[in-house]
């Protein structure tokens, strides 16, 4: 029996469910019931079968040898475990997770520098009152009037005043 | 001051004397291309402009004779130029005149008056364009700001990923040993089931033995009481009633 009880691992479902976005919440709530489910099953199956009174047995039953031939029989059969085929698929999963997010991590950072670096601009930016509009332009570029696309003021298509 | 269309154009004269009063709190030095040097950022533009007495003589006339004719110079030098434009007829007055007097009178007046009101109207226009200008930055900020957490935040919750997978192989780890003890369970009930049952065939069989056995027995002995047996046995139970009868009558 050396495989037998892969050690269960404690979870902290707390600290899992502040992680979960809640975009996610209804497929946890599921993950959550049939863990639930399943540990309130192992918990009420015994962890060994009760032993069988073979001496009771062997004084009660007239048959003879039959009560040692059902004992023999008995402690020389092996229950096979149940054979594990998933974890394999679970550890590979987790492999491809811990991948993804990674890159996820990555793309993120690069976000965030790219909003740092905006947030900068804003911060060592001049104040409005000491700004012209040349100023203006430089720091949002969205203001600048095509002068070449739109010749004649206002610069702009008249439905956009 | 408000939003300019592009750099102003003041007296480039004037540019080149420093202003002595400072009104305002942007002041630096503005040159035009007095040198080929070029402060980079450009200092921003004043906030006032050049002071100026009476509304047209600029102040850094009066400061320019003040060292050699003290306060009273540039009026002694205004009223003999005037005097003297008007003696000797370079400016004559003649209609022209009257009627430049009355508009100019009109026109100072007005000004006096609504001078400020119009000019507190013009920059509260300007405050509200910057207030606007000013909101849009700070949204701007906040909601880059307000991204950034998120991204972190994020960033958290993908961490947890290793969460899940524990809870999979959780839950295949009991699936498996509650099915291998539920194996043991079901053999375990088998043999009981097997042993219980021969055990209960036999205290059967036993049961149905005894049975037969004494209701056999009970036949053969009602059969073995031929008649002569039971009249006898009649007999003496009448006799054994009267005996009996006559004890209880004595005692009653």
């Amino acid at each position: 029996m050396a495989g037998r009880r892969a050690a269960l691992k404690a979870i902290d479902w707390a600290a899992f469910s502040e992680r979960v976005p809640p975009n996610q919440r209804a497929m946890f709530n599921a993950l959550k019931t049939r863990s639930d489910a399943l540990s309130a099953r192992l918990a009420a199956l015994p962890e060994k079968p009760p032993a069988i009174d073979w001496a009771y047995y062997k004084a009660a039953v007239a048959k003879a040898g039959m009560v040692d031939d059902f004992q023999k029989k008995f402690s020389a059969l092996k229950v096979p475990e149940p054979v594990d085929t998933q974890t394999a698929k679970v550890d590979a999963q987790e492999k491809e997770a811990a991948k993804s997010s990674a890159e996820y991590v990555q793309a993120s950072k690069a976000r965030i520098a790219q909003y740092e670096q905006e947030l900068q601009k804003f911060r060592n930016m001049i104040p409005f009152e000491q700004m012209t509009f040349e100023d203006l332009h430089e720091v949002f570029p969205e203001t600048r009037l095509d002068k070449e696309k739109y010749p004649y003021w206002p610069h702009k298509p008249i439905a956009d005043l | 001051r408000a939003l300019c269309p592009s750099r102003p154009a003041a007296p480039a004269a004037l540019k080149n004397l420093p202003p002595p009063v400072t009104a305002g709190i942007l002041h630096a030095k503005r040159t035009l291309h007095a040198s080929q040097q070029c402060a980079a950022p450009l200092p921003p533009l004043p906030e006032k402009p050049g002071q100026v007495r009476y509304g047209l003589i600029p102040e850094e006339f009066f400061q320019f004779l003040y060292p050699k004719t003290g306060v009273t110079g540039p009026y002694m030098l205004g009223t003999g130029l005037l005097l003297y434009l008007l003696s000797k007829e370079i400016y004559v007055i003649n209609h022209e005149t009257v009627a430049g007097a009355c508009i100019l009178t009109v026109l100072i007046y007005g000004v006096k008056k609504y001078g400020s009101a119009v000019a507190a109207f013009a920059d509260k226009l300007n405050e509200e364009k910057m207030a606007t200008a000013l909101a849009v930055k700070n949204d701007a900020i906040k909601s880059l700001e307000t991204a950034i957490e998120q991204e972190k935040k994020e960033q958290w919750r993908a961490e947890g990923h290793s969460f899940l997978f524990d809870a999979k192989r959780n839950n295949i780890a009991m699936l498996l040993e509650a099915n291998y003890r539920e194996r043991l369970l079901t053999v375990y009930n088998e043999v009981k089931k097997r042993l219980d049952y021969q055990v209960a065939m036999q205290h059967l069989k036993r049961q149905k033995e005894q049975d037969h056995m004494i209701q056999w027995v009970e036949k053969n002995v009602v059969q073995s009481i031929t008649p002569q047996q039971q009249k006898e046995s009649i007999a003496k139970c009448i006799l054994d009633l009267k005996a009996l009868s006559k004890s209880a009558h004595v005692t009653a």
